[in-house]
């Protein structure tokens, strides 16, 4: 249960750290469009802070997937981090 | 390493180091903020930098300004449309130099520069290489010449990283891309040798050091961003240490132990031929040492010795060890006794007539660090240990002595305070102040400030802390903009006597309030020129010209800091009267004209009523 709840807040976290928003309003539905600052160029610190954060690689095509945070978790999961 | 000044909260300086440590974008904007939050006085001059670049840096401009925040300075960061380098750089009207850099950063790579060839040179013939090449390497002096005549801040040009990827056929090309990077650098040095006003950041030699960790292919791909994020931190630490002179005053003086430190082993209990100090192994290692700190005093550096030991001992160590690299008269001040070293310190310090923030304290001994860091903590105490490798590998990876260029006056500065020591043994032997001061043959030259001057004149703006009325650090730009009103006084003193001569070693600066006020902005004395009766000689010249030029008043301030307690009643003394007064400032009035005298033991020449 615990295990659960942390990733997903790091995840959160990682994210609204990178935009500059509060936590709470982050979401898995979270995407450029509804965060303000998430542009392509704030992208390359949210990939490098999440590979830092959850110890992962991304490949480069995986990137270009990063629409919202749901697709993010997804593609973290694949990676072996436990959402479960 | 340790970042942000020792008199910054113990917390924030652990988060910059944790925020570098783990190179986290988060954790690097999370430490600005605390640095940021701090209070402004503890935070060092404010330092504006542009930046123009051929790739993204702009994501990660937060890591830049935490390095150079923790120099410390209050830095500014503008950085310019991607590969708008002509565009900013050689119009005066340009966004970037409008508004009013400090310094100006030039980053490049060949990927954009030649894209043709770095992508593949085979595409392009022999012939056209070349030509591209030739083009390039023009391109760079034309813009070092022209970004001359339309800034006056530093420009920093950095030189080009090497092709990451292994390609034999391109080594032996004769316009391939290796050959390509190599002219290219080779002509940006040559702009850092032409020109005074460039600098060089070496981007080369930075990833050499850090090797294939520096770059990011994938980010480069996905955002033309090529510095990793794991390596954005060294890169923005390196650039702080490149920029730090341009911000900060280099430190001026080195003090070193000498056992197990400049030789191996111990003199009072190995003896002379016990020591450690040949060309062989671990002697190389301490003449290694020898030699750097050499290097360092060829700069302007000075040497004092700190050793506990008896006097005998070490001298005739020194005079049996002829060939080592240093001799006891390449230092300033020996002290060698059995006294604690803080306490020698503080007497030197007092001796040269210099603040303890200037000097840097290396010892083997953990003991000796910790003493003199717990009683003199304005000294910077290096972080060596017994290990001879790691007090070479200190002394070199120190940032404080790091100098763009050698000056004059930096040249002349060791053997000048030498001649101090035997200033204050004559000194001793005659009977007054003033007698004393006439076996000096003291001459006195007056320039006025002009375009080829202003260098020093910033340098001692930003490096004279005790004999400074107002303590003001005028970058270039500022002094270059005074000089440009007419009614403006800026006058510079240099001063000789039968020793040698000092050059440059004090300045007055008075700027028009309006057409009858004319305020003093600065005036300042080199701590080697205190007690001359140099400061009589550009106030009386400051008198003539304002009358001359008519102003009917002049008016000055004392602007208290911790180390100008001694021209807190300058004005007093020169006849101005005090109009108001609180603790950390004093306002002066004094009406003109005013009669003043000029001391008759200093021959005066003044260059401008000379012609």
């Amino acid at each position: 249960m615990k295990v659960k709840m942390d990733n997903r807040e790091k995840l959160f976290t990682a994210v609204a750290g990178i935009f500059n928003v509060d936590p709470a309003s982050i979401s898995e539905k979270s995407s450029p469009d509804t965060v303000p600052g998430w542009d392509s160029l704030a992208m390359v610190n949210l990939v490098a802070e999440l590979e830092q954060v959850f110890d992962v690689q991304f490949d480069i095509l995986e990137i270009a997937d990063f629409h919202n945070v749901e697709i993010i978790r997804t593609i973290l999961a694949d990676k072996g981090v436990s959402f479960e | 390493m340790t970042l942000g000044p020792g008199a910054w909260p113990e917390d924030v300086r652990r988060q910059i180091a944790e925020a570098f440590e783990s190179g986290r974008i988060s954790l690097m904007r999370n430490a600005l903020r605390a640095v940021q939050a701090l209070p402004a006085e503890s935070r060092g001059k404010a330092f504006r930098l542009g930046i123009v670049r051929t790739f993204t840096i702009e994501t990660q401009v937060d890591v830049l300004a935490l390095a150079l925040d923790a120099l410390p300075c209050q830095v500014e960061i503008k950085i310019a449309d991607l590969e708008n380098i002509e565009q900013e750089l050689l119009n005066p009207a340009s966004d970037l130099l409008q508004w009013q850099p400090d310094a100006v950063l030039v980053l490049w790579r060949l990927e954009e520069l030649l894209p043709a060839l770095a992508s593949s040179s085979r595409m392009l013939t022999l012939e056209q290489r070349m030509t591209a090449i030739s083009a390039l390497q023009e391109r760079v002096e034309l813009l070092a010449r022209g970004y001359s005549q339309a800034s006056a801040a530093p420009l920093l040009l950095s030189t080009l990283p090497l092709p990451a990827t292994v390609d034999l056929r391109d080594l032996h090309d004769a316009a391939g891309q290796r050959q390509a990077v190599e002219k290219i650098n080779s002509a940006i040095l040559e702009c850092a040798a032409r020109h005074e006003r460039i600098a060089i950041f070496d981007f080369a030699g930075w990833v050499a050091r850090t090797g294939a960790a520096a770059f990011d292919r994938k980010m480069d791909l996905y955002a033309r961003q090529p510095i990793a994020a794991a390596a954005i931190g060294s890169f923005a630490l390196f650039l702080a240490r490149t920029l730090r002179p341009l911000i900060l005053p280099t430190a001026k003086v080195l003090a070193l132990d000498l056992d197990n430190v400049l030789w191996g082993g111990v003199v009072g209990e190995d003896g002379i031929s016990g020591l450690k100090i040949g060309h062989d192994f671990p002697g190389n290692i301490y003449r290694r040492i020898q030699n750097h700190v050499l290097q360092l005093k060829q700069c302007g550096v000075l040497l004092v010795l700190l050793s506990k030991n008896n006097r005998e001992d070490v001298e005739s160590a020194f005079a049996a060890l002829d060939d080592m690299p240093l001799r006891l008269s390449d230092f300033a001040d020996i002290r060698v006794d059995w006294q604690e070293k803080h306490r020698n310190l503080a007497e030197t310090a007092a001796d040269l007539n210099l603040g303890l923030d200037s000097f840097v304290f290396v010892d083997d001994q953990a003991f000796e660090r910790e003493q003199m860091q717990f009683n003199l903590p304005q000294v910077t105490v290096l972080p060596a240990s017994e290990d001879p490798l790691a007090i070479l590998n200190a002394l070199e990876s120190c940032w404080l002595f790091d100098q763009h260029r050698v000056s004059h006056e930096d040249l002349a500065r060791s053997q000048d305070y030498q001649l101090q020591s035997q200033r204050k043994a004559l000194e001793r032997s005659v009977p007054s102040a003033e007698t004393f001061l006439r076996t000096l043959h003291l001459c006195a030259r007056l320039v006025p400030v002009s375009e080829h001057g202003i260098g020093r004149v910033v340098q001692m703006l930003g490096k004279t802390n005790q004999f400074n009325v107002t303590t003001r650090r005028h970058t270039e730009a500022q002094v270059r903009a005074m000089l440009n009103d007419a009614r403006n006084i800026l006058l510079s003193l240099s001063l000789a006597d039968r020793f040698g001569d000092q050059g440059i070693v004090g300045l007055l600066i008075a700027v028009a309030a309006n057409n009858e006020t004319l305020r003093i902005d600065s005036f300042l004395l080199s701590c080697r020129a205190i007690g001359r009766g140099a400061e009589q000689v550009l106030w009386t010249a400051l008198l003539s010209r304002a009358q001359t030029q008519g102003f009917g008043v002049l008016s000055a301030e004392y602007l208290r800091t911790e180390k100008n307690a001694q021209v807190a009643d300058l004005f007093d003394r020169l006849g101005m009267e005090p109009v108001s007064c609180d603790t950390r400032r004093t306002e002066y009035r004094l009406m003109l004209p005013h009669a003043a005298q000029v001391p008759d033991w200093i021959e005066i020449f003044d260059e401008s009523e000379n012609g």
